[in-house]
């Protein structure tokens, strides 16, 4: 296998693994047959097309879900990173206003991500499977079912991170009740922590569920038409004419 | 109908072609002007067959690797046919009109500068 191959290989997984297997070594070949002989890489114009195209195929769906898997991804290393940090009494608000600007701005916007793309995430599902088919309706319940499951999960996580009275590791304890502050690393239990990953991949599956092939006819696997409509070419006369 | 669809379309007027035979003839047909990506060629040709306009009318195996050529549907050239047509009417609202882009250019010339 020559390296311009083994890169396009690599390029083509753009596309989810359902279409390459139609299509996948379809146009592999015509990718080869394009490149100049000697060459090594796939053109700048190759590469973009097929980036553009695999995310056409792959829909909205995936990158809404694909944006909320990352959303959670962002909040899970924020919190990762909390746990680092020791507890900053004078502070109105402990553990966020230390952090840069630009930390801070993107874990509002994971969570924001994180709270409103389920929703979106869903209604592209089902423009994308073209109705309420019964297997639609399966997917869609397992879809709901691995959301709810997330947030059940999250709110165990929470449950979890939460110490008994007076006991919170270094800080005094002046509120009433008495709670640990947001971002000390005594709300941030290594039962959350765990949580978190857990929930990725109820994402990753949810996205599965959902970016499943669109349209059947999407996929390429003509083999056995080919012979049929071998015979109707050409088309009709009438067709050509003026 | 756009640029690039066109060309596809009208590159498989002599008969069925695969994929880098499709890029060739779009390019040779547009004069260099149409020159299709692969993964631009195939969005195309995704949507022309879900759309039925292009039909899987032969598959081989060359270089161990599926090879499928590309035919033209009776939809496909009829639509084909409608946009050379749409394109033609366009282009004779300025080409019938010889006389008057005469008379934009001479009174382009007789206005002062």
């Amino acid at each position: 296998m020559s390296s311009l191959e083994r890169r396009c290989r690599r390029l083509l997984r753009a596309y989810p693994a359902w279409y390459r297997r139609g299509r996948g070594e379809e146009m592999l070949d015509t990718l080869l047959e394009a490149s100049p002989p000697g060459r090594r890489w796939p053109s700048f114009r190759d590469t973009r097309a097929l980036m553009i195209g695999g995310l056409r195929v792959r829909g909205w769906t995936w990158l809404l879900s694909m944006l909320w898997v990352a959303a959670g991804a962002v909040i899970t290393g924020y919190i990762f990173y909390n746990t680092t940090k020791p507890w900053e009494p004078d502070l109105g608000i402990p553990g966020w206003s230390t952090d840069p600007l630009a930390v801070q701005i993107a874990v509002v916007l994971a969570l924001a991500a994180l709270v409103a793309l389920p929703v979106p995430a869903l209604i592209a599902g089902f423009i994308r499977l073209r109705g309420w088919r019964r297997g639609n309706w399966l997917r869609a319940a397992a879809w709901a079912s691995a959301w709810i499951a997330g947030v059940a999960l999250y709110a165990l996580a929470i449950a979890w991170g939460e110490y008994p009275l007076h006991s919170c590791p270094n800080m005094p304890q002046t509120t009433v009740p008495p709670q640990c502050p947001y971002g000390s690393p005594a709300v941030v239990s290594w039962g959350e922590l765990a949580i978190y990953p857990a929930w990725l991949v109820l994402g990753a599956v949810m996205t599965w569920i959902l970016a499943r092939p669109a349209r059947r006819w999407y996929v390429p696997d003509l083999t056995s038409r080919a012979s049929q409509d071998a015979s109707r070419w050409p088309p009709g006369a009438g067709d050509l004419q003026a | 109908m756009r640029e690039p669809t066109y060309f596809v379309l009208a590159s498989l007027l002599d008969g069925p072609l695969h994929g880098y035979a499709i890029i060739q003839r779009t390019a040779q047909l547009s004069g260099g002007r149409v020159r299709l990506a692969t993964g631009t060629l195939y969005t195309a040709l995704d949507r022309l067959t879900a759309e039925g306009h292009v039909e899987l009318v032969r598959e081989e195996i060359v270089n161990g690797r599926a090879r499928r050529s590309y035919g033209l549907t009776p939809p496909g050239a009829g639509a084909l046919r409608a946009e050379a047509s749409r394109m033609a009417e366009a282009a004779r609202l300025v080409t019938d009109h010889g006389r008057g882009l005469k008379e934009v250019r001479g009174a382009r010339k007789a206005s002062p500068a």
